[in-house]
């Protein structure tokens, strides 16, 4: 959003783990089963270590990335000392990965200043298959290397949109066709010097690198190389390079059935309802079913409730990851961690089993990092959320009875009305959207991360028809008395409501809103918050 | 940095030059005065690039777009003391260098480059006028003496260079007026000496010892100064012209470039030349043979002389209008150009050889026989062959030959010396800039063959590096070529 700061690097509050960053995996592979899931390493001492957790959540290419770099809003911190060089990150990878067996199911990519075909043929024998260039073909295209990317005005057309300044580039595809010829001519008279037939046959081949040259210089002495060119005693049924592909079990995957049952829905927009049962065994519900619809009807989806299921029992992790709009998912029951985790258009509902006796708000009903970044839709909760809700959330709409620590931190846009307590730290690096918090206990500014945002009263008259919509829409979804009571005592609850509103995000709503009024765009200033020139 | 946006908000523009009309009556130089708001603001197109090329397009490293921002910010005293730091002498390179920078400024790949040279000269003469340019003399001297033979722009900014160091700097000069090229080669609507003068006064002020009419190896004997100067430093040019060895060549009124421009700067100076001994070219046909600086500097001064008709010929085809795919940023640009003496007349005649001369019964030149040429690259050299049919005639008076130079003069100092020379007949130097000779060093023309002004400079001042490191085991003094 325009005036609205960036927040870099993107925090990943999803994966404190390798079993989060394997659920991530699989939801990602269920979201696109036909394409490759990569994860990207910082080249660092002990990338080895993680590389294996990353082949044995079944990664598909695990990428280790040398040198420096980063996003044109990372810390100096960051793109200066994050890395170190890729061959000795790669060469870690590679020896940890045949050591335990893990290189057979995954591919090994490496870049970070690969410049030359030289560097290719090092990489493939230190132990990668794929190379990644970038400065390199950049600079042949006609960057300059100017380090203006983040000020928009690349003066060789290149880091920029504006279609002034991208007439002056001069670059040409045939560039860069004919610098990777090149590349490729270099790689093949290294490889017929050394008698490779292959790039396959020179995978993890370290015993063909020879340091002589190099330790003749003077700065080289006393270098000890011998743990990068280390080759590991396995015996030759370890394979050294990827050979076969990563078993995901999505043959086992809950949505084989719900693709077969919707088919008609899937392919014709008919309207089809079930009810079903289901366990915690059954992870990410739903996500490869929305792949269908999107790669079928694009971002759009379906019409609203076109496939509609009533699931009960308890889910398991990821329930309604990325759905789109059409779907709406029903859970009389509890679900676990990620539920509507990326969610896209779909709409959500969760409530305990009617026959239960425990009071809903006041339990715990879906687990932590529910609505994780999601996008659109709806989503209705009748009991308390876990840690982490809604965190990155850019604009769906959701009810909840109350959150734990860390809600709706870096949150970029969509509403959240939590009609209970909350956890400490809520609106963490909260840049955009609105939260309405209803604050019983009359504590909940102890519990705020006042950072980035202010807290204004519930006292708006489109706020309240929106709190109250959202509050009507999440009592008919779940049934929740608890919310129907609200509805019911509202003379006396509105004003218990906190409006919790990030700062800039309110600057850039009232600029836009005053340009609306006078009928023209909003001016940069206006949106930056510049008070003059 | 400069403005942000200034690349693109603000054409490239520089100082007007007087009306052809006007200017070739007089010998003042040929631009008018630019406003200093609107340097500023040529300044601003400045994009302070992550990587500059205008430093290594400069043999002087000039730190191109620190001034370039000082002079938008309105920080003259800084921007000079930034100019200063590199280049002895900018309002020289100002006026005279033809601005390899801006040949590799960034900004040349796809838009007009920056106008560096222009505010290089509006930094100078701004610290010129506000008194900021004073005599500083060094605080110590080591009590060394060193001598420079040849007072052109390397030897000055050799002299220069040492000084500050603090040794004692004497400079020999074989003319009657120092300053070498500069003095007598450069004409003075390319640079009014005044310029020269001024910087001289503040050199003797600071100690520097100037000798005229010191002919090394003739007047003055080498044996002398080895005895006397702890360090000697040959920047004595490349003077030696290339000749037109055709049939007629030894005819009256065929003459070298430099014969010719000199006589016509001493009377710029206002000396005396008798009639019989000055070369000019009023009334007369002219042909200029070289269609490189020199032959435009004949030609600018032709026409202030009032020829009857002028020709430029140049073996070289035509340059193109627009750099060709061979030569792209960021070499120095092959592209036509226009220089102040073309614009104000005469005939630039390309891919043309002359084949011979021939003259009337006194000896004089009247006709010029030349042919049209066609070039082809010939194992990794470039060959001319006439074009069969092609010959033609032109009636001529004077024949002004700009050639190049092919080297130092031999005679005299160098063999005197014996300083070891190499291949293509230049100095031989080592990486210290010592020659064969221990405690003689060579910069300049002398070492490097025919070259431009800043080239000069530079090697001045790394050569005055290698002394100072010579006579005191350490030095200070910065050298921008290796």
């Amino acid at each position: 959003m325009p005036g609205v700061g960036l927040i870099s690097p993107p925090p990943h509050h999803d994966i404190y783990s390798i079993e989060d960053l394997a659920q991530l995996i699989h939801d990602l592979k269920n979201a696109n089963p036909r394409a490759r899931i990569h994860v990207k390493l910082v080249a660092e001492v002990g990338v080895g270590t993680v590389a294996a957790g990353v082949s044995k959540a079944h990664s598909d290419v695990v990428l280790i990335s040398g040198h420096d770099g980063g996003t044109g809003a990372s810390p100096l911190t960051s793109i200066k000392h994050g890395g170190i060089p890729w061959e000795l990150g790669l060469a870690e990878t590679q020896q940890v990965l045949v050591l335990n067996n893990l290189r057979d199911r995954i591919v090994v990519q490496v870049d970070g200043q690969m410049k030359t075909g030289r560097d290719v043929l090092i990489a493939a024998l230190l132990g990668a298959e794929e190379y990644g260039f970038s400065t390199a073909p950049l600079v042949v295209m006609g960057c300059i290397m100017m380090r203006v990317c983040h000020l928009n005005t690349c003066p060789v057309g290149i880091a920029t949109q504006d279609p002034e300044l991208r007439k002056r580039f001069t670059g040409g595809p045939e560039f860069v066709t004919n610098f990777f010829r090149y590349v490729a001519e270099e790689v093949r008279e290294y490889m017929a010097q050394l008698g490779f037939r292959s790039i396959d046959e020179m995978i993890g081949r370290v015993d063909c690198l020879d340091l002589r040259p190099a330790v003749s210089h003077w700065k080289a002495k006393g270098l000890d190389y011998s743990q990068i060119l280390h080759q590991p005693d396995v015996p030759p049924t370890v394979a050294r390079r990827c050979v076969r592909a990563q078993d995901h079990g999505l043959q086992k995957a809950l949505d084989n059935m719900l693709i077969a049952r919707c088919a008609e829905a899937i392919l014709h927009r008919k309207p089809v309802e079930l009810s079903l049962p289901i366990r915690n065994v059954n992870r990410t519900v739903g996500t490869m079913m929305g792949y269908e619809i999107t790669s079928r009807h694009g971002g759009e989806g379906l019409p609203d409730d076109t496939i509609t299921i009533h699931f009960t029992g308890s889910a398991g992790q990821s329930f309604g990851a990325f759905v789109p709009r059409g779907v709406t998912f029903t859970l009389e029951g509890d679900a676990n961690d990620y539920w509507g985790k990326g969610l896209s258009g779909g709409k959500l509902s969760v409530f305990p089993p009617r026959e239960s006796t425990f009071v809903p708000e006041e339990n715990i009903i879906i687990g932590n990092v529910a609505l994780y970044g999601a996008t659109s839709g709806e989503a209705y909760v009748r009991g308390l959320a876990g840690e982490r809700f809604a965190v990155r959330n850019s604009g769906a709409y959701t009810v909840v009875e109350g959150v734990g620590d860390h809600g709706c931190e870096y949150m970029t846009g969509g509403r959240v009305v939590v009609l209970g307590p909350t956890g400490r730290n809520f609106a963490a690096g909260m840049s955009g959207g609105i939260a309405y918090v209803l604050d019983l206990a009359g504590d909940f500014r102890r519990r705020c991360n006042l950072g980035m945002v202010d807290l204004e009263p519930l006292d708006q008259a489109e706020d309240i028809r929106l709190v109250r919509d959202l509050i009507t829409r999440h009592t008919a979804c779940t049934k929740s008395d608890y919310a129907a009571r609200i509805l019911g005592d509202w003379i006396a609850m509105q004003p218990r409501f906190v409006k919790i509103m990030p700062k800039d995000y309110k600057r850039v709503l009232l600029a836009e809103a005053r340009a609306r009024a006078e009928g023209r765009p909003p001016t940069f200033a206006e949106l930056v918050g510049a008070t003059s020139g | 940095m400069g403005k942000v946006t200034g690349f693109l908000e603000i054409k490239r523009k520089g100082p007007p030059r007087r009306p052809v009309e006007e200017r070739i009556r007089d010998w003042k130089e040929v631009y008018l005065p630019f406003p200093e708001p609107e340097m500023q603001k040529q300044g601003a197109r400045c994009m302070d690039c992550g990587i500059p090329f205008c430093h290594q397009g400069c043999p002087l490293g000039n730190i191109v777009p620190d001034w370039n921002d000082l002079v938008y910010r309105d920080q003259w005293r800084d921007a000079i003391d930034r100019l200063h730091a590199t280049n002895n002498f900018p309002e020289w390179t100002g006026r005279l260098c033809p601005a390899p920078c801006e040949g590799a400024c960034v900004l040349g790949i796809n838009d007009d480059p920056v106008t560096i040279k222009q505010i290089e000269q509006s930094i100078i003469e701004h610290a010129f006028e506000a008194g900021w340019v004073e005599a500083t003399p060094p605080a110590v001297r080591t009590g060394k003496r060193v001598a420079i033979i040849g007072s052109g722009p390397a030897g000055l900014a050799a002299a220069a260079q040492l000084n500050a160091a603090g040794h004692w700097v004497t400079v020999f000069e074989r003319d009657d007026r120092i300053g070498g090229l500069l003095r007598y080669g450069i004409p003075e609507f390319k640079m009014e000496k005044r310029f020269l003068d001024r910087r001289l006064q503040i050199m003797e002020k600071e100690g520097i010892a100037f000798r005229t009419n010191a002919h090394v190896g003739v007047s003055v004997p080498v044996d002398e100064l080895r005895s006397e100067f702890g360090a000697i430093v040959l920047a004595g040019g490349a003077c030696w012209p290339r000749d037109l060895q055709v049939p007629g060549r030894e005819l009256r009124g065929i003459h070298f470039a430099m014969e010719y421009l000199t006589l016509q700067n001493k009377r710029c100076e206002g000396d005396s030349v008798p009639d019989d001994t000055f070369i000019t070219a009023h009334g007369k046909r002219v042909v200029i043979i070289g269609g490189g600086d020199t032959g435009a500097d004949c030609l600018g001064t032709v026409h202030r002389q009032g020829a009857h008709s002028v020709h430029q010929f140049e073996l070289l085809p035509r340059p193109p209008d627009e750099r060709a795919r061979d030569n792209p940023w960021p070499q120095w640009p092959n592209i036509f150009r226009v220089s102040s003496a073309h614009e104000e007349g005469g005939a630039r005649v390309y891919s043309v050889s002359t084949q011979r001369f021939t003259g009337d019964a006194e000896g004089r030149v009247e006709q010029l026989h030349a042919a049209q040429v066609e070039m082809v690259h010939k194992a990794g050299r470039l060959d001319f062959t006439p074009i069969p049919g092609s010959e033609f005639t032109l009636d001529v008076d004077l024949v002004l030959l700009a050639m190049g130079f092919l080297g130092p003069e031999r005679p005299g100092m160098l063999t005197d010396l014996g300083v070891k020379l190499t291949e293509r007949g230049n100095v031989w130097r080592d990486l210290n800039w010592m020659t064969s000779v221990p405690g003689v060093f060579a910069c300049g023309d002398m070492q490097r063959g025919q070259s431009l002004i800043v080239w000069a400079i530079a090697e001045g001042r790394s050569a005055a590096r290698g002394v100072d490191q010579y006579l005191m085991g350490v030095s200070e003094l910065p050298a921008p070529l290796p």
